[in-house]
């Protein structure tokens, strides 16, 4: 007779936890990374234009303004989802697909498949915008419409280059371009064209663009085909692209209130308001999150990664509930220590900026007004740099809803908190972004000990796709057949 | 009395479905698989007409086996259990901790030194709430992981922690799948196995107190013991392996004392516990059975039927044939080196192997691929599923070479032939073929037993029986008078007959009220 129920070889080998580590390496990247990128053209934008002085200068400085923010925000679903197909691909590098192709000849057509989603997906919003919303010169609008989808492009391609590990590429191509931007968009400043100094800055960006594009197509030779294979992992995805959305507003939304309702802001182009000073405190106190950020990928990537892995190849290996639970204890220590020297660095980095803030802004030669923005930025920007990682770890270990919550939590908090500041007044301007990060902070942190503790049932039950199925109810069919005798 | 059946269904009022007359639990088997205790249910079905059959089937999850057997008309309605396979339930109930809490115990206990006073204490717990809980809380809730880890600390804390999570949740998803299923109302259940139908069976004394027989055709413990031992239960070894710890046999461990309590619950249960022959009642004991309540019915033949089988007389080559899947319990390759040491002695011999070759399609390539290399393409050939009938006149021998057997029903098949069979001593296949009944006149042997996998006695023996046509002539007229006497299908009838009847009436089960102490 036949046991039924009972199929050993089946059991031992039911155990697909190591996807689970697939592909969570790159987060780090994408979630910082574009940040950082903005931040530091942003910074020399402002700055340069705000020793320029000019209208025109203005005028751009606000356009290129709006087309990051933007431009990041609608872009994230898309880059989040294709950062975690492309790990998944890298992952699975080895497999051979039953053409005999590898999984990576999938990189040309997914390019070229996810920008052409970005740009159909945005298109109708930018020329509605452009073309229509705001009075530009029609050149203008063109120029400015062409640099949006310039940047846009960019946040993608430019996962694709972390996720296949191209630091130096991104870092080597980025500085050339981003010279010959601000060379050409200085040399256009001249002749006050404003169309000029957007078609001059856009050809910077399009050399990093088509650079970084080349590269690929060099790197990754087939042909391009399933351009939209990664769709289907928007289905599977979802949380991941709607958490990319919900933190890249996140970091916007406070800005864009201050944009619309702070009675200081700046209205040069009908329809596109802005608030210069908030926006240049801010940037300039973000910039101080990027030693912190450098020191907390360092940290990642050596000693936490290392016993991150440790824990998934242990359970693999069949070792006992003991020994799990130590790798886990090892895990938390390295992350309680991550998280300790983050706070003494970037605390000391904070408590620096904070006192030598009027010689700083007197060096840089910004507004001292902005002063008191810049110190709640630098605040802010303290709790958030802790905050990041905290977020990232979390999406290590696959905490997709949990990760989703606390972006929605940032960004309504932070859109909150901003409108309170701006009705308490000039003073506090900046406070609400400050008040934000740190009560998220708080939660992300309670959260983070909570599962992290929680991380053997976590992997096991909730996280484990050969437990988590949908399983049908026993059938019943009473009454087969017609009673005999 | 009149328990006439149609009463009986308006007494069971509530329930739109009608209470069959037998409700039988079968595990893995009818109608699903071809195979002994197949082949009885159907028998059973068919010959008790004047009853209705409600049948349970328990099956593995991921198989969807077709229908090897038309249901007998008398089958009024059938249950289909998925073994680990519950409905999700709420995502939280109200006293979930506490609830866990009180399982811990009783499913610990359940599971490991298990008696059916642990089954009433589980019943109680989860009674009144079948319907709200399921796999989110009892197998997937933060109290069920707690649990888990809890029992592994307390069982194996050394074993794999991988192994081991698996195992609680087959093990655990199995019991769960079986106490949580709809009971279907019938006058008497009968189970054919022990294991997970063999709880079923004890739910259903517990939960209906109606009487409750179990006939084991093979010790389904020992089954699971040899599969277990068969399972390819070590990991591979990775190259960094050395530095890990591996103790497979405690988990092992673990699946026999489950299966084993499971066991013990349903003889604890039961109010017959019967098996084809006596040798099995041994293990039944050593189990946990109780000795009063137990019996023998060996399964019969139709003797008519085979004794009209004419013989085919020589002139043709002497032929032996193995009749039976060709899987590993059976061992098929003891067969064939018997074979190859036949060949020698009696070049003219002709070996069938007759059974369906598709249950374990390695095993049978393994097969093949021995034959070849023994060069003995020439004498033995692979029929697959055949009529054994259209065989019987031309066979001279029947072999069997199985490490484990119910009561093969082929030894009382070729028997009523007057076939004689070399056995091996599995089973029934001592008894059937050498015992003294003690009732005078004791029939001649109706054949040789031999050791398990020996291949060299079960040649020994072939070739004697070949060979010396006087001691051919004994054994054939031995194992026609055994069969005749012994293996009557219509005393397999009528017994269970009786016993249907007796149980039918019966105002409850004995078991109800005292075996619960």
């Amino acid at each position: 007779m036949a046991g039924v129920g009972f199929h050993l070889r089946k059991l031992v080998q039911r155990d697909d936890l190591l996807g689970i580590v697939s592909g969570f390496f790159y987060s780090t990247w994408v979630t910082a990374g574009p940040w950082v990128m903005t931040i530091v053209s942003l910074f020399l934008i402002v700055w340069i234009s705000d020793i320029a002085r000019y209208r025109t200068v203005a005028e751009f400085r606000l356009i290129i303004i709006y087309n990051f923010a933007f431009s990041l925000a609608l872009t994230a679903p898309v880059f989040m989802v294709v950062t975690r197909y492309l790990a998944d691909l890298v992952f699975s590098t080895g497999e051979k697909t039953s053409q005999g192709e590898s999984p990576l000849d999938r990189v040309p057509g997914m390019l070229l498949g996810s920008v052409a989603l970005v740009f159909l997906s945005q298109f109708p919003l930018v020329a509605l915008f452009y073309f229509w919303y705001v009075a530009l010169e029609p050149l203008v609008r063109m120029a400015a419409a062409v640099n949006y989808f310039l940047i846009a492009a960019l946040w993608v391609v430019a996962v694709y280059l972390t996720a296949l590990k191209a630091y130096h590429v991104v870092s080597t191509t980025f500085l050339a371009g981003l010279a010959l931007s601000l060379f050409l968009t200085w040399f256009f400043t001249g002749g006050g064209s404003l169309a000029g100094m957007l078609a001059g800055f856009s050809s910077g960006l399009a050399l990093i663009l088509f650079g970084l594009i080349a590269y690929i197509f060099a790197e990754y030779r087939a042909d391009a085909r399933h351009l939209f294979g990664f769709v289907r992992y928007f289905r599977r995805y979802w949380e991941l692209a709607l958490a990319g959305l919900f933190y890249n507003l996140a970091i916007w939304v406070d800005k864009w209130i201050m944009w619309l309702y702070a009675p200081e802001r700046v209205v040069i182009i009908p329809g596109m308001p802005s608030y210069p000073d908030y926006d240049a405190a801010m940037f300039l106190a973000c910039l101080s999150i990027i030693p912190g950020l450098a020191m907390f990928v360092l940290t990642l990537e050596t000693r936490f990664f290392l016993r991150y892995l440790r824990f998934y190849r242990d359970i693999q290996k069949h070792v006992n509930f003991h020994r799990i639970q130590k790798n886990l204890d090892r895990i938390t220590s390295s992350l309680s220590g991550g998280l300790r020297s983050l706070m003494v660095l970037q605390g000391g980095i904070a408590i620096v900026l904070l006192l030598l803030s009027p010689r700083l802004y007197e060096a840089i030669g910004f507004s001292y007004t902005q002063i008191g923005m810049f110190r709640y930025g630098v605040l802010g920007a303290f709790f958030h740099v802790l905050l990041i990682m905290q977020l990232i770890i979390l999406t290590y270990f696959d905490f997709r809803r949990l990760v989703l919550v606390l972006q929605g939590f940032f960004l309504v908090s932070n859109a909150l908190f901003t409108s309170v500041s701006l009705h308490m007044g000039f003073p506090f301007y900046g406070s609400g972004y400050f008040a934000s990060t740190l009560l998220t902070f708080v939660i992300t942190y309670l959260a983070m000990v909570r599962y992290v503790n929680d991380l053997p049932y976590q992997t096991f039950v909730l996280n484990n796709l050969s437990v988590r199925r949908p399983v049908p109810a026993a059938e019943t069919a009473a009454d087969k057949g017609g009673r005999a005798g | 009395m009149s328990h006439a059946p149609g009463i009986s269904a308006q007494r069971n009022r509530g329930k739109p479905k009608a209470q069959a007359d037998v409700c039988l639990i079968l595990e893995g088997s009818y109608p699903f698989v071809t195979g002994g205790v197949s082949s009885w249910t159907h028998e059973l079905i068919k010959a008790q007409s004047h009853l209705s059959f409600h049948l349970v089937f328990l099956v593995a999850p991921g198989a969807d086996p077709a229908c090897r057997y038309e249901l007998p008309a008398n089958v009024s309605g059938t249950t289909r259990i998925v073994l680990q396979q519950i409905p999700a339930g709420r995502r939280r109930i109200s006293g979930e901790k506490k609830l866990m809490n009180r399982l811990e115990g009783p499913m610990l206990r359940l599971l490991s030194e298990g008696d059916l006073a642990d089954l009433v204490e589980v019943q109680a717990i989860l009674a009144g709430r079948k319907t709200e809980v399921g796999s989110n809380v009892l197998l997937d809730s933060s109290h069920a992981w707690q649990m888990l880890v809890r029992m592994y600390n307390a069982t194996y804390p050394e074993a794999s922690f991988l192994d081991y999570f698996w195992s609680w949740r087959v093990l655990f998803g199995g019991i769960y799948s079986v106490l949580l299923a709809e009971m279907p109302q019938a006058r008497i259940y009968h189970s054919a196995s022990t294991g997970y139908a063999g709880l079923f069976a004890a739910r259903a004394a517990l939960e209906t107190g109606r009487p409750v027989l179990l006939t084991e055709h093979g010790i389904y413990t020992n089954e699971r013991r040899i599969e277990i031992a068969m399972a390819d239960w070590f990991h591979e070894m990775e190259e960094d392996g050395l530095s890990v710890h591996r103790l497979p046999h405690q988990l092992s461990d673990m699946w026999v004392k489950a299966f084993t309590a499971c066991s013990r619950c349903c003889y604890k249960a039961a109010d017959k516990i019967i098996t084809l022959f006596e040798g099995n009642q041994l293990f039944q004991l050593m189990d946990g059975a109780q000795r009063n309540k137990m019996m023998v019915i060996p399964n019969g033949v139709d003797i008519d039927h085979y004794t009209a089988i004419p013989r085919e007389h020589p002139p043709r080559p002497p032929t032996v044939a193995l009749i039976g899947r060709v899987v590993q319990i059976k061992d098929v390759k003891s067969f064939i080196r018997a074979c190859a040491m036949l060949q020698e002695s009696i070049p003219e011999l002709q070996a069938l192997i007759m059974g369906s070759t598709t249950e374990e399609a390695h095993y049978y390539a393994e097969c093949k691929q021995m034959v070849e290399h023994m060069g003995l393409e020439n004498i033995i050939t692979f029929t697959g599923q055949v009529s054994v009938d259209e065989y019987l006149g031309k066979i001279d021998v029947v072999v069997l070479t199985s490490i484990s057997e119910g009561q093969p029903l082929i030894i009382l098949e070729a028997g009523a032939a007057g076939i004689p069979v070399v056995a091996t001593d599995a089973g029934a296949c001592r008894e059937i073929l050498l015992s003294d009944h003690h009732d005078g006149d004791p029939p001649h042997q109706g054949g040789v037993v031999t050791p398990l996998s020996n291949p060299a006695s079960t040649a020994q023996a072939v070739e004697r029986l070949l060979v010396d046509r006087e001691w051919y002539q004994r054994c054939s007229e031995g194992i026609r008078m055994r069969i005749r006497r012994y293996y009557n299908k219509s005393c397999f009838n009528r017994t269970y007959r009786d016993l249907y009847e007796y149980y039918r009436h019966h105002p409850g089960s004995d078991a109800a009220a005292g075996r619960v102490v």
